[in-house]
């Protein structure tokens, strides 16, 4: 046995194993039985030995690996086991560390915080929104922000698992990135396929996001919207366009084979999903562009504010307008040429 | 990447239309100065847009006076150097 060439091992005192490993164990004959006391069988000691280092020198892997040689009951493999994964948990948390910083990753988990139905339905709407009743997004928490007496940062959005009319990342990303896929594939068939185009095509889809929110944000300065929503949401928001983009292109090519906008096809599933797109973003930034009326009600000044607030919200109204339909409408042009 | 280079273009190019309009001979005729433009009331949570327009003109030609200099030199280097 490999187990005496180590002498005695320390009394054991209750070793609990603190990671709880549900890996089946990988081999095919049954495990023997003569396993030491105290402990758990094999598959427990490849995460208990980088919890209780050292006095154990016992032989873990003796019954693991069976024929594949008997490499782990080195004690200079364990050592350099060892040291492997403390510079693996070492570079993680540099890692975390300095990603942290420039990115907020708690943020954007509760954007791909989603399901299969939700990524569905969602699809479905973004195509298809006529018919839905409630576009509120469902708050958990504390109380909302128009009602007396509640907290105003207990209260949270939903994710989207919850609540269909929440945004999320990860539809817009997956489908800038079959957009991406979806022109170089037409353009392959085309025969016109280079390697740059994947650079070019993708510098066009950021461009047209980063154009559009920094419109939105100029509208938002100079109408004096205040910026209750997060940027990521509006982000969101303008990455559902390429759904519709990625139907009228790859619909339009199957149909005729040529561009996107070439014939009544194309011009109709164009304008259709701009519709239905334009449609969409009016009713689910009307809660973000146009403040909620029980907010301005709770001011001091009360006289003043229904007053000015009704050139207000038809500035805002006509903003949110124009920049659905019309920004919305130049921008997916853009995206459609072939 | 020429795309990002024909943004950085216009980018440039449009801060430098902005920041190159004269104070006193233009934006003053035109009341389109923080000290030309009298607002109604001295709150300024509730400014129209043109308040907030002109604000944003007079800050932008306030911020990038130096670095547009900066950038305006380096792209004179590589266009009439670098080609």
């Amino acid at each position: 046995m490999q187990r005496a060439a180590y002498g005695q091992s320390p009394p054991l005192h209750h070793p609990v194993p603190q990671h709880v490993s549900t890996v089946p164990q990988l081999r095919s004959p049954p495990p023997p039985t003569s396993q030491p006391q105290g402990y758990d069988g094999s598959p427990y000691t490849q995460q208990q030995q980088h919890q209780q280092p050292g006095p154990q020198g016992q032989a873990p892997g003796g019954n693991f690996f069976g024929q594949y040689g008997n490499f782990v009951n080195d004690p200079a493999a364990q050592i350099a086991q060892q040291f492997g994964q403390q510079a693996f948990r070492q570079g993680t948390a540099l890692l975390e560390q300095n990603v942290n910083r420039f990115v907020n990753v708690s943020a954007l988990k509760h954007y791909f915080n989603v399901t299969n139905s939700y990524v569905v339905n969602k699809l479905f709407l973004v195509l298809f929104p006529w018919r839905h009743k409630p576009w509120t997004r469902r708050q958990g928490g504390g109380a909302a922000p128009g009602v007396a007496g509640g907290s105003p940062e207990a209260w949270y959005f939903l994710p989207p698992r919850d609540d269909i009319n929440s945004p999320d990342m990860y539809i817009p990303v997956m489908s800038v990135v079959t957009y991406i896929f979806v022109r170089t594939l037409i353009a392959g068939l085309q025969g016109k396929f280079q390697p740059e185009l994947f650079g070019s095509i993708a510098a066009t889809a950021l461009v047209v996001v980063i154009l559009e929110i920094m419109g939105l944000k100029l509208g938002c300065y100079l109408l004096n919207i205040s910026e209750r929503s997060q940027l990521l949401d509006l982000v969101a928001y303008s990455g559902y366009k390429f759904v519709g983009v990625i139907v009228t292109i790859a619909i339009s090519e199957i149909v005729n084979g040529g561009k996107g906008t070439g014939g009544w096809v194309g011009w109709s599933l164009f304008v259709y999903t701009f519709l239905a797109n334009s449609l969409f973003l009016m009713r689910s930034l009307k809660y973000v562009l146009l403040p909620e009326n029980n907010e301005q009600n709770r001011g001091p000044m009360q006289t003043m504010h229904p007053i000015d607030s009704r050139a207000k919200r038809s500035q805002r109204t006509q903003f949110l307008f124009g920049y659905s339909y019309i920004v919305q409408a130049f921008l997916m042009w853009i995206l459609c040429r072939a | 990447m020429s795309i990002l280079g024909k943004i950085l273009y216009v980018t440039v190019l449009l801060l430098n239309s902005i920041v190159v309009l004269s104070q006193d001979r233009f934006l003053a005729r035109i009341n389109f100065t923080p000290a030309t433009h009298r607002r109604s009331f001295g709150d300024s949570a509730d400014d129209g847009v043109k308040a907030k327009m002109i604000q944003l003109v007079a800050s932008v030609r306030t911020l990038m006076k130096i670095p547009l200099v900066i950038v305006n030199i380096l792209m004179a280097i590589y266009e009439l150097v670098l080609g």
